[in-house]
């Protein structure tokens, strides 16, 4: 516990990782969710992009985003109040999260306007 | 003026001492047992060099192909061997080993270190690399090379149509090559993190330091899935189990994912390095440090991470959803973010700077124009409806040549010609290698920014012949002879090289005004790099510092010497750079040489399908390698109990988190890797694979599983509980609970195999039973391992080579067992335990 | 200077039988703009960056400037150039991309119709095509007849190999994977001849695997349907020596309607009506068929048809001139 709590810290070179590893991992659950969705229960072409698996990977899209962003404001901050190596990590990993955050938002764009299966 | 520089007495008595016991042997014995990574470095490009001069000539022969419609110049069999080997040859046998041999080279010099830390893996990766290299192309020479293209896409690889030993020939030598570059990526992972000079924290690191931290790390975990393909499929062709056979459950496609996980990440691996040099020339000859170091080092990360999110563009056309190309699409185009911020890095760098177009920067500039406009294509290529198009024909070709000829070549000898006089102590020639420069980049030019259009006007790629009526006639002509013009000016290049030796002005020292470590030392380098190791306050020592040179040849830095007669350096902190430990390495040793013959023996045997002699090839690989883990730590031959030892810092191996940890560490990332990969396929064919036949019952007993599973707990905790008490300084009965602990994983493995047998598995009818027997063998290959390197520990406790004083081993083998604890019970739920719940079936 | 040469050369020569830049359909005329737009934009971003790097090394007197000045300046420089140049260029792409791939999704027509299918096989090396009817289903090789002027989907799969189905002049690609069905829609604005190429690397003689492809009024289309559903008139006694050859040695493969049920290789019911031979490989006309059956190992080498050496020079003239004859 101890261990992943030090690694928690805005501080910690772990931060450098951390958000692109959201970013990952929100990526593979996003096509793995999409493959396995389509595998079983794949809707009506005509339905369009308002489909039950849009929605699904819209709203999952949106708490990976929210979560980003916060990591990012919480860096951003610590990294105003450090100096020297606790500053640099912070501020790289902010702005990493900031990144994250954006590559979210954009590589989830076509869920609002491609169906899914097809 | 190096020469004119008379090193002082104490300096001389320093190198004398230092040589002694850190020099390479002498006599042909001396050629076999270097572990020197200097001398490895050096050798690894040099090998990478011939391997790109074959390389190159199987462009040619391609090139006059193409030149002319209707042409026979080779019949379409060569043709087909001639392309795929060309394309082979460039990426695993060119551009990776030789941006490895550059960073096995340099690294140690930069941040401040002796050596890598783990000197015999170096030399073990290179045997492997030059005899996997020698068994591939010598399928060429014996006209049976592969011929399925360089991504072997199955079933044209497979058994039914290509049942030649091409095919083999590809899947064996390249998993021998993917071996050496796996031993660099955990080495070099290891060493950035570990071993930089004191002060040196990750925010002062070299930019270098950093693009090849993010390169190995992604050899590290972007090569095992195309070792696990390469695995399957050779399974496929020597035992018939049909893992991307239709008929039999498989699927071809799971091919193509597992190439294109390891394929994309390839392409970084070889930019990143090659950014590296890029982001390091610019700012010696700008004069001024690098703007924006903190973006650099989050675009390498990003481009690290993207990388891996974008393999399935190469594969647009097979039919995936449209929502899902999107994702990729999408992902793809994200990664012209971190290549932008270094452009930008790079031109305000220059702007604010006084740039000199000395002769590297001419090379960094046509990597400059030729890479800019590969990426932009590339983004063209991201877009789903033109990917289409031209997916597969001459424009992809022309781009690809782009990325990575621009992307790595020019760079690369950008580099060479940079860090010569580094390595010879003479200048290059400005004349021959501004002609060379100007040959090979209009010849360059001249092939490929035409290949677009032959592209667009519709030739595919991979034709050996094209009929005249196409319209391609002139284009594939011009092409070829800018193709020649290339060859010539690589060939004015390496005259270049080797004339430099002998007629090129001596260097002066830091030749280019610099402001890395490697410039501080003797040119070319002693054999320890570093008489006394100095502490790093900044990001630019030579600037800081400019008498650092002498300082460090003096002895005035720390640890100098080697009266002890240990080759030593200085373990940090990963984050800080503080001093943690001092690690001592193994010397010269010819078991790394013995250990990649008996891989190479195995390699062989298994293309001439003697199999017992392959077995025997890996039992005796297994048991070098651990005679040579034999000779650690307190051994006798490493570093004695109470032999001059220094208290603080204490020597690692009377630590509990040396290198060797972290090594250990890496490597299990990579295992971890293989093991994704492998879940992966197992999810893959069960959602996907088209005739996928399900059991209604899983075959496995769950009650041999769950017994197997309690002894591999039960030794884990125990394991656990004794590495702990050991750094409180208990040893009582270690020996004995070690031997206990061996036992309960030869209890695991017991089970496991009685798991198996009852199984009944029929691996050649379905893809079903075929990728359960690789997953069991899996477990089964690292449950062993674990016991026997428990066992191994259980009698270095009784020798009194693991105790209280030397407590460093058990906690290396822990950290196997703990990964094999997780990996167990994943696969056993994954396997065993989610087909009954989700009530199997078709 | 490669680059003016490309464009001198190029846009005097779009055209050709497979070039993306000559298209004939919606899909690859949607595609060809693109190409267009994103080489003009990219072409600006390109030599911008290009001169901005070339500029930066000439003698010129620099401004001092307080550290914290080019900071801001270099600053400005990557948040500019290395987030908001590619930002807005790959946001504008995407938005411009996925309505393009879009309209080219097999979704159903507007009217509830279906449109026609034809399914199409690919083997090493060489075409299968089938048309499905409730009328009688039409199979040929190596060429394919489709209606213009209104969407048609291609169902395609391999038969032994990865293969892939391209038609640049009509629109993308489409992978031929064994085990699974792939469609693509494709539509052709007006009658006329297009190139189509095995895309994906099929083997040693994929550079040989081309498809003939012609789109016809829909009218023609269904008479030339309606042509090869005809039964085969009576065989005649002229060919007779050559149908015993063709039974001896040729039947155990090939289909020819109402005579002979092969099914390994293309089915040759109406091959004296088809444009080349070998898919692609050589032309049709007088003669083409015995050169192609004694020579063929030559011309295409690797290919499936075992060689006819065994066979006499006039018994290969014979069976030549009675296949021309097939033509429905």
């Amino acid at each position: 516990m101890t261990v992943l709590r030090r690694w928690w810290a805005p501080s910690h070179p772990a931060q450098l990782l951390l958000g692109l590893t959201l970013w990952s991992l929100w990526f593979v659950v996003l096509y793995g969710g999409l493959s396995v969705a389509c595998a079983l229960a794949p809707p009506r072409p005509g339905q369009g992009a308002f489909t039950a698996i849009n929605g699904g990977l819209a709203l999952l899209t949106l708490a990976t985003l929210a979560l980003l962003g916060w990591l990012a404001w919480r860096g951003l901050r610590a990294g105003g109040v450090s100096v020297g190596g606790s500053r640099f990590i912070a501020l790289t990993g902010a702005g990493l999260h900031l990144f994250s955050a954006a590559g979210v938002a954009f590589v989830g764009l076509p869920i609002v306007t491609l169906p899914p299966c097809l | 003026m190096s020469e004119t520089m008379r090193p002082s007495p104490e300096a001389e008595r320093l190198h004398r001492e230092m040589e002694a016991v850190w020099g390479n042997p002498r006599g042909w014995r001396g050629l076999f047992s270097v572990v020197n990574h200097s001398t490895l470095g050096l050798r690894f490009m040099a090998t990478g060099l011939v391997f790109f001069l074959l390389g190159g000539v199987l462009a040619m022969l391609v090139r006059t192909q193409l030149a002319l419609p209707d042409q026979a110049f080779m019949s379409p069999e060569i043709y087909a061997q001639v392309t795929t080997m060309h394309g082979t040859v460039m990426m695993f046998l060119f551009a990776i080993p030789m941006l490895e041999g550059l960073a096995i080279y340099l690294i140690p010099k930069m941040i401040g270190a002796r050596d890598l830390v783990c000197p015999r893996l170096t030399a073990f990766g290179y045997w492997c690399y030059l005899f996997g290299g020698i068994i591939l192309f010598a399928s060429l020479l014996l006209e049976m090379a592969p011929d399925s293209g360089w991504f072997m896409y199955t079933p044209l690889s497979s058994g039914e149509f290509s049942p030649g030993r091409g095919s083999d020939f590809w899947l064996l030598g390249i998993t021998f090559v993917e071996i050496s570059a796996l031993s660099a990526g955990v080495e070099l992972t290891v060493s950035i993190l570990r071993t930089r000079a004191p002060g040196m924290a990750l925010h002062r690191m070299p930019l270098f330091a950093w693009y090849i931290l993010a390169m190995a790390l992604m050899i590290v975990v972007g090569f095992p899935p195309l070792i696990l393909g390469s695995v399957l499929l050779e399974l496929e062709r020597a035992a018939g189990m049909p893992f991307f056979t239709v008929a039999g459950g498989g699927d071809p496609i799971l091919w193509q994912h597992l190439f294109w996980l390891f394929g994309h990440p390839e392409v970084y691996i070889i930019f990143l390095p090659a950014a590296g040099i890029v982001s390091t020339l610019i700012p010696v000859f700008a004069g001024r440090p690098i703007v924006g170091y903190g973006w650099v080092v989050a675009a390498i990360l990003i481009t690290g991470f993207i990388s891996f999110g974008l393999w399935v563009h190469h594969m647009f056309t097979v039919g995936i959803p449209q929502l899902a190309q999107a994702f990729f699409s999408a992902a793809s185009m994200l990664v012209a973010v971190p290549t932008a911020i270094q452009v930008f890095v790079w031109l305000a760098t220059l702007w604010l700077g006084k740039p000199r177009m000395s002769l590297p920067m001419l090379w960094v500039s046509g990597f400059l124009v030729i890479f800019v406009c590969g990426g932009l294509t590339g983004v063209m290529l991201a877009l789903v409806p033109f990917n289409w198009q031209v997916h597969d024909t001459h424009f992809v070709v022309a781009h690809l040549h782009y990325v990575l000829v621009g992307g790595m070549f020019f760079p690369l000898l950008a580099g060479v010609t940079y860090w010569l006089p580094l390595v010879t102590g003479r200048m290059p020639s400005e004349r021959l290698g501004r002609l060379g420069f100007w040959l090979t980049f209009l010849g360059f030019n001249l092939t490929f920014l035409i290949m677009h259009w032959t592209g667009l006007l519709g030739m595919p790629r991979r034709v050996y012949t094209y009929d005249s009526a196409m319209g391609w006639d002139l284009y594939n002509l011009i092409s070829s002879i800018g193709g020649f013009m290339m060859a010539a000016g690589v060939a004015v290049v390496l005259v270049d090289l080797l004339l430099h030796g002998r007629y090129g002005r001596s260097a002066p020292r830091n030749p280019w005004g610099a402001d890395t470590l490697e410039w501080s030392l003797a040119m070319p380098p002693a054999s320890y790099n570093f008489a006394s190791l100095p502490r790093v306050e900044g990001r630019h020592p030579l600037w800081e510092t400019p008498t650092l040179g002498d300082e460090i040849a003096r002895g005035e830095h720390a640890r100098p010497g080697a009266a002890h007669g240990r080759r030593e350096l200085l373990g940090s902190e990963a984050l800080t750079g503080r001093v943690r430990e001092v690690i001592h390495l193994p010397g010269n040793s010819l078991l790394p040489l013995y250990a990649a013959l008996c891989l190479a023996v195995v390699c062989v045997s298994l293309l001439a399908r003697l199999y017992p002699l392959a077995l025997l090839g890996l039992a005796g690989a297994g048991v070098l390698l651990l005679r040579w883990s034999w000779e650690n730590g307190g051994h006798r031959r490493a570093a004695p109990l109470g032999h001059d030892e220094p208290e603080a810092p204490p020597l690692h191996s009377r630590t509990a988190d040396g290198p060797g940890r972290w090594t250990m560490g890496v490597a299990l990332l990579a295992d971890g890797a293989f093991f994704l990969s492998l879940l992966f396929g197992w999810f893959y064919l069960w959602t996907v694979s088209p005739e996928w036949q399900m059991p209604s019952r899983s075959p496995l007993s769950l009650p041999l599983l769950l017994a197997s599973g309690a002894a591999l707990t039960l030794g884990t905790l125990w394991l656990e509980r004794r590495v702990a008490a050991l750094k409180r300084g208990r040893e009582a009965g270690l020996a004995l609970a070690l031997s206990a602990i061996a036992a309960l994983g030869g209890l695991h493995v017991a089970l496991l195999v009685m798991a198996l047998l009852g199984a009944g598995l029929a691996p050649t009818a379905t893809a079903h039973d075929a990728t359960l027997l690789v997953g069991l063998a899996y477990l089964l290959g690292h449950g062993g391992l674990a016991a026997v390197l428990a066992a191994l520990q259980a009698w270095r406790a009784g020798l009194g080579l693991v105790g209280a004083r030397l407590p460093f081993e058990p906690g290396v083998v822990a950290l196997l067992w703990r990964y094999q604890l997780g990996v167990y019970w994943i696969l056993a739920a994954a396997m065993a335990l989610l087909p009954r719940l989700t009530g199997a079936g078709p | 200077m490669a680059l003016a040469v490309a464009l001198a050369t190029g846009l005097a020569g779009c055209s050709g039988s497979h070039s993306i830049l000559d298209p004939a359909g919606q899909a690859a005329r949607d595609v060809a703009s693109l190409w267009w737009g994103m080489l003009a934009g990219f072409g600006l971003v390109f030599v911008g960056v290009v001169a901005l790097w070339l500029a930066a090394f000439r003698p010129r007197e620099r401004p001092a400037r307080s550290p914290d000045q080019e900071r801001r300046l270099a600053r400005s420089w990557i948040l500019g150039g290395g987030i908001l140049l590619p930002g807005a260029s790959i946001l504008l792409l995407l938005a411009f991309g996925v309505p393009t791939g879009q309209r080219l999704l097999p979704l159903p027509l507007p009217g509830g119709e279906t449109p026609r299918v034809i399914e199409v096989t690919g083997h090493q090396w060489w075409w299968e095509v089938r048309y499905p009817d409730e009328a009688g289903e039409v199979v040929t090789a190596n060429h394919l007849v489709m209606p213009a002027g209104e969407p048609v989907d291609f169902h395609v799969t391999g038969a032994d190999v990865i293969h892939a189905f391209w038609v640049p002049r009509l629109g993308g690609k489409i992978d031929m994977i064994p085990g699974r069905i792939n469609r693509i829609r494709l539509e052709a604005d007006a009658p006329g001849v297009f190139g189509a190429q095995c895309a994906e690397y099929c083997g040693v003689q994929h550079a040989h695997m081309q498809l003939h492809l012609e789109a016809v009024a829909p009218a023609a289309f269904e008479d030339w349907l309606a042509a090869r559903r005809e039964p085969p008139p009576e065989p005649d006694d002229a060919h007779a020596a050559a149908r015993d050859t063709f039974a001896a040695h040729c039947a155990s493969c090939h289909r020819v309607a109402g005579l002979y049920q092969g099914d390994s290789g293309p089915d040759l019911s109406d091959i004296g009506a088809r444009a080349t031979l070998g898919a692609g490989t050589l032309a049709m006309e007088e003669g083409a068929i015995a050169r192609w059956l004694a020579e063929h190992q030559r011309l295409k080498p690797g290919n499936r048809m075992p060689a006819h050496d065994h066979l006499a020079p006039e018994d290969l003239e014979a069976l030549g001139a009675w296949l021309e004859t097939l033509v429905p």
